[in-house]
């Protein structure tokens, strides 16, 4: 059933697959490269594995993990290139609506749906991100059960994850944003924990009909906005899918005191949108489909999910609804920042009660993506700046955190905080590599995620003012849960020795190396995203400029 | 800047120590073991010891160069971000960049820190390297050690209250991890979190007066980070900012002080920071990072002279209380440590206190337009810091050697006793090396240490002419200025002065039970001064702390208060003002004063100490002739006027001082019984109740959706009679429209 879809969607993509309407002939770094690539070579592996008896596929998991790793290296180095300039020269200083490397394709003429790709401050980022996780969890994930089919999922993971953020059609973003959840889908069903098969179905269904109601915010937009016509309008409706034609449309009606759609029309489009993308997020209290998943999913699948997809929802609020309603954005921010302090405060608190370590962890990530909807509620250049940092950087790190999470559960057998005491003297390396994602995730100083929450604090105060004694409480709880959960596993214990019952006896082991590999990687990008923040905020800034120049400062607001 | 000067090379002095880190914790990974790497290299000691050296001669270089003349320097942009001012549209980019910065304040500390970094180095070498139980994990110690050296350098060096504050967790992270040295015992772990914890909630306010502040002066910076000391230190900024709001963001940025000086009622965590390698306590938690409170403090200095007048007169009250009452609260509790490293610690608290009790009268009194007194209030505290850290760092090392000697008479008494059975019976029993219950008598048996000690401890006591009685005076006096001119303040200057006395006891007294009297144990009769490496920075800062008069002579309490430029006039004169100005001031009113403070702290203190504690050595034994006077006054005083003071030890005061007057019981439980609980109750009610919804309408849609299916019967009557149904439904419905 697996192969068979996975084939389906190859040949639909095949027979759709769009035509060039003008003579450009610049190369397309975006549609094949990083986002056709790994999606075929995934689905050409699975298929190829799928004919093979259980028995054979214990063998050809080893060239299949290192094709595949190799594979999934190709996108990251292409993504590094265009950010040192050494494929062609990118200009990431753009202006708003204007994007880096765009390319568009004919696709569905009839309703206006194109293939329209391109990168922009917002979405190269997390491009990258998702470029360099995706070899990071194979890495990290190399000796899991069943590496012919897992390792090729996680790289069509990453396929589908770059083309939502490079999607400027939002008949295209909406494919990807759904092809994202069936790899998922799978990486839980068929590797999770004990109840893999419900935490799956949570996940489908809860996210999925997130998906609908912005599915149908989506579609009510299409249909409301200007008729038109020209190539990128649709030939039989009139109206267009195109991103980028919408933005330009908004801006032009939203300019001065009129309102594009109506004020009553903005608020209830920029709700139904954000519903979706406040769920996938997710924001309390659509977010218990995620402790579930995560305690279920396997390491890998949980990298990737804490990494980048949590990160669509609150790229998807900053790409959609956030552009083109900012009446809304306004008439909704004192909401805005409530769920987002809620997420905040509940999240660490929950925390705080949790004894499972990857619930703790997975709490913390809710936490964390409250930050984000600070950021935005705060109106200023620097929180949104905040913002897209804290993706950033909580992508570096939570994966981490998972990689410790999955180490720890791979190693000891448990994930009870408690079960295992004296890490630092039986598993050195994993004491480190714990030490330091914990520390990282608490927002110490120099490893990046504390730019993103000073830069939150300060946009935060000039609006809201005392509020800030709960983010600033937050820290705190967040310090309390994470030093509380190093005393009872890194410390104490080392003389007594009390390795947990689930070893049955046996010396409790070091991190493997792959595990080791992959986490110093995490370790060292994080310090020197922490030092060196300009080299992912200096294209952010721009783009949060040029933002506030294109969206907010119409006048009016 | 043109040309190179030194200060463009000062970023060095925290960028070596601070590169140092990885190289040395990658080293010992690698040859973890090897006789070189321990032999030669001390498992990493000697790289950090070169690593500090050339840190100590760059910050030398610094320090003359810019003695007399303030310095900056621009290192890096950080990064950059936007503020939209929405009412004119205009988009500000703002830079958060790091630069250094040198004043007066900076080079007194900067030499503080880097002496102190590079002597405590020293020690470290003879006192970690010789004890088994450290083998193998010498190189983390030495990693941590630089690592917080850096952070050290780098805040004192920084040029913006952010970077101050980076510099600052940094220094919090590596207490953290060095009180978690012995990561295997559980006291250490729960020490180690408690101090992090505990600091972590002053942080939290710290960083929310950090963003008020940034906000306060990000209309008037610029494209500047609203930060930097250029933006803010800025006099006509500070004339155009509300002094209300100044207050507060300054307020703020106190507590973040309170709980990293280990303040009232932050101050939990410092005894139990005890836990760490005596090292760390020398370095660490007496003479550096706990005294990054009172640097922010003191950097606040501008801001109270340039503010409106009288309008941050609050916040220095505040500041002065706290002290106020930090200095008795500590000292009490010292009364009744018996662990040597724990009244040093209570020690450490009550002084601490003192100077932000200085620092309080100074802000107040530049806030209130006397200027004048405001400088040397100023000066006098941050001389008090200077010599506090000398002598404190002296007496914690000093503490270690005891230690350290302790616990090799130990093993070769336990030896002697049992030879066959010990080889390495570190944790087989439990004697207690830090006791001073188990010592006695060791003044003629470590002599080196027994000096170095008493020299600290009379410089933290105040005796006259030596060490920290300058500036304490300097601090009494003041603090007494300003209780003349605000009723309020007579209560922190009672506090300090009734504190002097107290200090006279509980230093007096530690020293006694130590190192006069008679051994009280077998282990104690077995001391030998015998570890290299230890007694080099001993010797060094004995010295040091006894030429506090010399600095004292060269002004340096007058040039430390002025903030714009240095005086200088001739040694001698120097000398001949200061001690006329202490011993007999033409203010009657301070000239009583001081009598009354030495009084307390010379007479009334030790000489209760002495009545209690005091002893002779054994027969055969003799002390240095320095020492030996003051033994044998002890044992004359305790043999004329010996009371029994069981009275007051079964009093419930004791009682409670021996708990630590309840604040850590009561912080434990706040923590454990309400937070946590509250935890485990949200934790349960996000599973139940909000997943619980979601699952609720999750089964209710299954259970239509089996409803639903029930319909679905398969017989064709049905279906027809749903179809004719249907039908007259619609019918109905098409009537009912038309």
């Amino acid at each position: 059933m697996l192969i068979g879809g996975l084939l389906i969607i190859l040949a639909g993509l095949m027979a759709f697959f769009p035509s060039m309407t003008d003579s450009d002939t610049t190369v397309d770094w975006i549609s094949l490269p990083l986002v056709g690539f790994p999606i075929i070579v995934s689905c050409i592996l699975l298929a190829f594995a799928s004919q093979e008896t259980r028995a054979r596929k214990e063998v050809i998991a080893v060239p299949i993990r290192l094709f595949t790793l190799v594979a999934s290296l190709i996108p990251l180095a292409i993504s590094t290139a265009l950010f040192f300039d050494w494929l062609i020269l990118v200009d990431w200083d753009l202006m708003y609506n204007e994007y880096a490397l765009e390319k568009e394709y004919v696709w569905i003429e009839s309703i206006g749906a194109s293939w329209h790709v391109g990168m922009d401050g917002l979405s190269f980022p997390m491009v990258w991100l998702t470029t360099f996780l995706v070899p990071i969890t194979i890495i990290t994930t190399w000796n899991e059960k069943d590496g012919a089919t897992y390792h090729p999922l996680l790289l069509m993971m990453g396929g589908a994850l770059i083309g939502v953020f490079v999607a400027l059609d939002l008949f295209l973003f909406y494919v990807f944003w759904e092809l994202t959840l069936i790899p998922m889908f799978f990486l839980i069903l068929k590797w999770g924990g004990k109840d893999r098969r419900y935490a799956a179905q949570k996940f489908f269904i809860y996210t999925f009909c997130a998906s609908v109601i912005m599915l149908l915010g989506l579609i009510t937009l299409y249909f409301l906005q200007p008729e038109g016509s020209g190539s990128q309008y649709g030939t039989v409706t009139g109206r267009t899918f195109d991103m980028t034609v919408l933005f330009s449309n908004a801006t032009a009606y939203n300019m001065g005191d009129s309102v594009f759609l109506g004020k009553d029309m903005q608020n209830i489009l920029f709700a139904m949108l954000m519903i979706g993308f406040l769920v996938k997020l997710p924001a309390v209290p659509f977010h218990t489909w995620l402790p579930d998943a995560h305690v279920q999913a396997p390491t890998g699948g949980s990298m990737l999910l804490a990494g980048v997809m949590l990160k669509m929802g609150a790229y998807g609020m900053l790409r959609i609804p956030i552009a083109i309603f900012p009446d809304a954005v306004v008439y909704y921010q004192d909401v805005i920042m409530a769920i987002g302090l809620i997420s905040l405060v509940w999240g660490s608190i929950v925390c705080l009660g949790q004894t499972n370590l990857k619930k703790m962890v997975a709490y913390s990530s809710v936490s964390h993506m409250g930050v984000i909807l600070l950021g935005i509620a705060s109106m200023q250049p620097i929180g949104y700046a905040a913002a897209l940092f804290m993706m950033f950087a909580h992508g570096i790190i939570s994966p981490m955190l998972f990689a410790v999470c999955g180490a720890f559960k791979h190693h000891y057998h448990s994930m009870e905080i408690g079960a295992m005491r004296g890490m630092a003297k039986w598993s050195p390396y994993l004491a480190v590599y714990m030490m330091f994602a914990w520390m990282a995730s608490l927002g110490l100083p120099l490893l990046a995620g504390f730019v993103a929450e000073l830069m939150v604090m300060i946009a935060f105060w000039p609006e809201y003012g005392w509020w800030i004694l709960l983010p600033g409480a937050v820290l705190a709880i967040t310090a309390a849960y994470y030093l509380w959960s190093m005393q009872r596993t890194i410390f104490e214990g080392g003389d007594e020795g009390q390795p947990p019952e689930s070893l049955n006896g046996e010396t409790p082991p070091d991190i493997t190396l792959p595990e080791n590999i992959g986490m110093i990687i995490l370790a060292i990008f994080t310090v020197i995203f922490g030092i060196f923040p300009f080299i992912a905020l200096g294209m952010m800034d721009q783009w949060t400029v040029a933002f506030f120049e294109g969206v907010f400062n119409l006048g009016g607001i | 800047m043109s040309g190179s000067e030194i200060i463009d090379y000062a970023v060095l002095i925290p960028l070596m120590p601070f590169l140092a880190f990885p190289v040395i914790l990658f080293l010992g990974r690698l040859f973890n073991g090897t006789p070189t790497w321990v032999k030669n290299v001390k498992e990493g000691g000697i790289i950090a010891l070169t690593v500090m050296g050339a840190s100590l001669v760059l910050a030398l270089l610094v320090i003359k160069e810019h003695m007399n003349k303030v310095g900056a320097a621009d290192v890096f942009t950080w990064f950059e971000s936007s503020w939209w001012n929405s009412e004119t549209g205009a988009i500000t980019t703002k830079v958060f960049g790091f630069g250094i910065y040198i004043d007066h304040l900076t080079v007194m500390l900067l030499f503080v820190a880097a002496f102190l970094c590079f002597l405590i180095n020293i020690f470290s070498i003879g006192y970690m390297n010789t004890d088994p139980i450290n083998d193998n994990r010498n190189h983390r110690f030495y990693a941590e050690f630089v690592l917080f050296c850096s952070g050290m350098l780098g805040m004192v060096l920084a040029d913006s209250f952010l970077w101050l504050f980076i510099f600052w967790e940094l220094m919090g992270l590596c207490s953290y991890l060095l009180i978690g040295f012995y990561y295997e015992r559980p006291s250490a772990a729960y020490a180690a979190k408690k101090a992090f914890l505990t600091t972590r909630v002053g942080d939290v306010f710290l960083v929310i007066g950090l963003v008020m502040l940034w906000n306060l002066f990000e209309p008037l910076s610029g494209s500047q980070g609203a930060l930097s000391y250029a933006v803010v230190f800025d006099p006509e900024n500070i004339a155009k900012v509300n002094s209300g709001d100044l207050q507060l963001a300054l307020g703020m940025m106190f507590i973040g002080a309170v709980g990293k000086s280990a303040q009232f009622p932050l101050h939990v965590w410092l005894p139990d920071a005890m836990e760490g390698p005596t090292p760390v306590s020398a370095l660490i938690h007496a003479a550096t990072m706990v005294n990054a409170g009172l640097y922010i403090v003191a950097r606040m200095f501008p801001f109270f002279i340039e503010a409106e007048l009288g309008a941050l007169s609050t916040l220095a009250i505040a500041i002065a209380i706290i002290g106020g009452i930090t200095a008795v609260m500590a000292a009490l509790i010292a009364f009744v440590q018996m662990d040597l490293k724990k009244v040093l610690a209570y020690s450490t608290m009550s002084q601490l206190a003192y100077i932000f009790t200085g620092l309080g009268s100074a802000l107040w009194l530049a806030n209130n337009g006397y200027d004048d007194l405001a400088a040397f209030a100023m000066g006098a505290s941050l001389f008090h810091l200077f010599n506090h850290a000398m002598a404190k760092g002296m007496l914690f090392m000093a503490s270690g050697s005891v230690i350290h000697e302790m616990h090799h008479a130990h093993h070769e008494v336990a030896h002697h006793g049992h030879d066959d059975e010990h080889h390495d019976d570190h944790h087989d029993d439990h004697f207690d090396a830090q006791s001073m219950e188990n010592m006695g008598g060791l003044a003629s048996r470590m002599p080196i240490t027994a000096t170095a000690m008493f020299v600290g401890s009379m410089s933290i006591i105040g005796i006259p002419l030596i060490g920290g009685f300058w500036s304490k005076e300097g601090i009494i006096a003041s603090a007494w200025k300003v209780a003349l001119k605000e009723p309020i303040f007579l209560l922190p200057a009672m506090l300090i002065l009734i504190g002097a006395g107290m200090t006279g006891f509980y230093m007096s007294r530690m020293w006694f039970m130590t190192f006069a009297g008679k051994p009280k144990t077998e282990v104690a009769e077995h001391v030998h001064e015998q570890t290299p490496w230890i007694p080099v920075p001993l010797v060094v800062l004995t010295f040091m702390t006894l030429s506090a008069i010399v600095l004292a002579g060269m002004h340096a309490g007058k040039w430390l208060g002025n903030f714009k430029s240095g005086h200088y006039t001739s040694f001698i004169d120097g000398i001949g003002y200061e001690m006329e100005h202490v011993f007999l001031n033409p203010d009657p009113f301070l000239l009583v004063l001081t009598y009354v403070a030495i009084g307390l702290s010379l007479v009334l203190g030790p000489s209760f100490a002495m009545a209690l504690y005091g002893g002779s050595l054994d027969g055969d034994q003799k002390a240095k002739p320095w020492m030996q006077w003051a033994i044998s006054l002890s044992a004359r005083v305790n043999k004329n006027s010996k009371f029994d003071n069981t009275a007051w030890a079964n009093s419930s005061l004791a009682t409670s001082l021996h708990k630590r007057l309840h604040f850590d019981d009561v912080y434990d439980a706040a923590m454990l019984k309400i937070v946590v609980g509250f935890a485990k109750l949200s934790a349960i009610f996000d599973t139940k109740f909000i997943d619980g919804v979601i699952k609720t309408i999750e089964s209710t849609s299954q259970e239509a959706s089996r409803r639903v299916r029930a319909l679905t019967t398969g017989s064709a009557r049905d279906y027809i009679m749903m179809t004719a149904l249907g039908t007259l439904v619609i019918f109905i419905l098409l009537w009912g429209v038309a």
